[in-house]
C-alpha cells in the first residue's frame, strides 16, 4: 500500500513532537494498527527502519507496535466478540455480522530525550 | 561502558533525562478531517458525491458514459476523474457534456482527500454553483482506494464479469467499506466462468448491508434499477438543499 509514504509522514510528526518538548533524540515510537487498516506492518516498519537512519534525531528510535482487532457484532443475537474473520455468529450462527474499529493508525506515545 | 547511554565509562555517565509523552493521534486523521470538510463542501453545492471504486478496466468510465446519457440534463452531474496519467477519461466524460475535472496522481495508486478537495473547487471554477451529483471516479485499484475517505455519501464498488466472482473475498476491503456493489459487463457472462452467486454471496458475508445490481452498460441491462437507485439518493434529502 503506501507504508512508506506513511513512515515518513510519522517520521516528519516525531520531529515536531522532538523539538516542541525540547529533546534532541527519540528512543521509543509506540504505535496502534488496526488489522483492518490495510496497512501492512512488515512494509511500515521497514520503512520506517530505512527512513529513521536518515536523522540523528530518530537513528536509534525504536519501534513498538501494537496490533487492534476489530469487533464483530452481530445483528441478530446482539453478541460480540473480538476480530473480523467470522463468517458467522458464534454464538448463533447468524451471518448477519458487522465490524467496527480495528481501521486506524494511532500514534500512542512517544519517548524522548 | 555505561549501558544506558554508551557513554565510555560509568563515572561518565549522566542522569538522562527521560521523558514519556502520550501522543494518540490518529495518522489518518489529516485525511478523514479533509474528507469530513469535503462532504460538507459538496453538500453545500447541493449535491450527492458517489465514489466509485474498481480493478482497472471493471467498466467504470463507460458506465458513466451511459449513466450521464440518461440522468443528464435532468440531473446536473459533475465528474472528478482519477488517474495515474492522462486526460482519456476526463475527454470521455466531456464529450458527454458535462463538467468534467481530471486529477492525475503521478504514480499514487488511490485518491486521497485532499486531492477530491482540489477537484471540487476546480469544477466549480468551471463557473458552476449547483450540482445534483458529483461522481468520483477513483484510480483503478481494488485495494488501496478502500483506506481513504474522500468525504463520499455512498462508496460503489464495481467488479466485472471477465475479473471473476472469487474477487470479494480475495480483495475483501473495498467490499467491506462499500455501501453498494455492481457486477458489470453481465453481457459477457456467457463467456466467462463466473458466478453471480457466489460473489453475492460472499460479498454479503463480508458486507450484510451493501446492495448489489447486475448490469451491463453495453447492452443497457440492470440499468434501470442502478438509475432509480441514484433518482432516490438524489432525493433522499441526505444533503441539503
Amino acid at each position: 500500500m503506501h507504508e512508506l509514504s506513511l513512515a515518513q509522514g510519522l517520521l516528519e510528526q516525531l520531529k515536531s513532537i522532538c523539538s516542541e518538548h525540547g529533546a534532541t533524540k527519540i528512543t521509543k515510537v509506540s504505535l496502534s494498527i488496526g488489522k483492518q487498516s490495510g496497512i501492512v506492518i512488515d512494509s511500515f516498519e521497514f520503512g520506517f527502519e530505512i527512513l529513521s537512519k536518515d536523522e540523528a534525531i530518530t537513528e536509534n528510535a525504536v519501534l513498538e507496535i501494537l496490533t487492534v482487532d476489530p469487533t464483530s457484532r452481530c445483528m441478530d443475537c446482539k453478541a460480540t466478540f473480538a476480530g473480523f474473520e467470522y463468517t458467522s455468529c458464534k454464538h448463533c450462527n447468524s451471518t448477519n455480522l458487522r465490524s467496527y474499529g480495528g481501521d486506524d493508525l494511532v500514534l500512542t506515545q512517544v519517548e524522548m530525550e | 561502558m555505561c549501558d544506558t547511554c554508551g557513554c565510555p565509562t560509568p563515572d561518565d555517565h549522566f542522569e538522562h533525562k527521560k521523558l514519556v509523552v502520550d501522543i494518540n493521534q490518529s495518522l489518518l486523521k489529516a485525511n478523514n478531517e479533509q474528507a469530513q470538510k469535503n462532504k460538507i463542501h459538496i453538500e453545500s453545492l447541493g449535491a450527492v458525491g458517489i465514489n466509485m471504486i474498481s480493478s482497472p478496466g471493471s467498466g467504470k468510465t463507460t458506465l458513466l458514459e451511459q449513466t450521464i446519457e440518461k440522468l443528464s440534463p435532468r440531473f446536473k452531474i459533475g465528474v472528478i476523474e482519477g488517474d495515474i496519467e492522462t486526460e482519456r477519461d476526463a475527454e470521455r466524460i466531456r464529450a458527454k457534456g458535462v463538467p468534467v475535472v481530471q486529477i492525475t496522481t503521478g504514480g499514487a495508486c488511490h485518491l486521497d482527500a485532499r486531492l477530491v478537495h482540489k477537484g471540487i473547487h476546480q469544477l466549480v471554477d468551471q463557473g458552476h454553483e449547483h450540482f445534483d451529483i458529483i461522481f468520483i471516479e477513483n484510480v483503478g485499484n481494488l485495494v488501496c482506494p478502500a483506506t481513504f475517505d474522500l468525504g463520499e455519501h455512498q462508496r460503489i464498488v464495481l467488479l466485472s464479469v471477465p475479473e471473476g466472482s472469487d474477487k470479494p473475498a480475495k480483495y475483501p476491503k473495498p467490499f467491506q467499506s462499500s455501501d453498494g456493489f455492481l457486477i458489470t459487463k453481465t453481457d459477457l457472462l456467457p463467456y466467462f466462468d463466473f458466478s453471480i452467486e457466489e460473489s453475492k454471496r460472499e460479498a454479503l458475508l463480508l458486507n450484510p448491508d451493501l446492495f448489489i445490481f447486475e448490469l451491463s452498460s453495453t447492452t443497457g441491462k440492470g440499468m434501470e434499477a442502478w438509475l432509480s437507485y441514484l433518482d432516490e439518493l438524489q432525493n433522499s434529502g441526505e444533503k441539503t438543499p
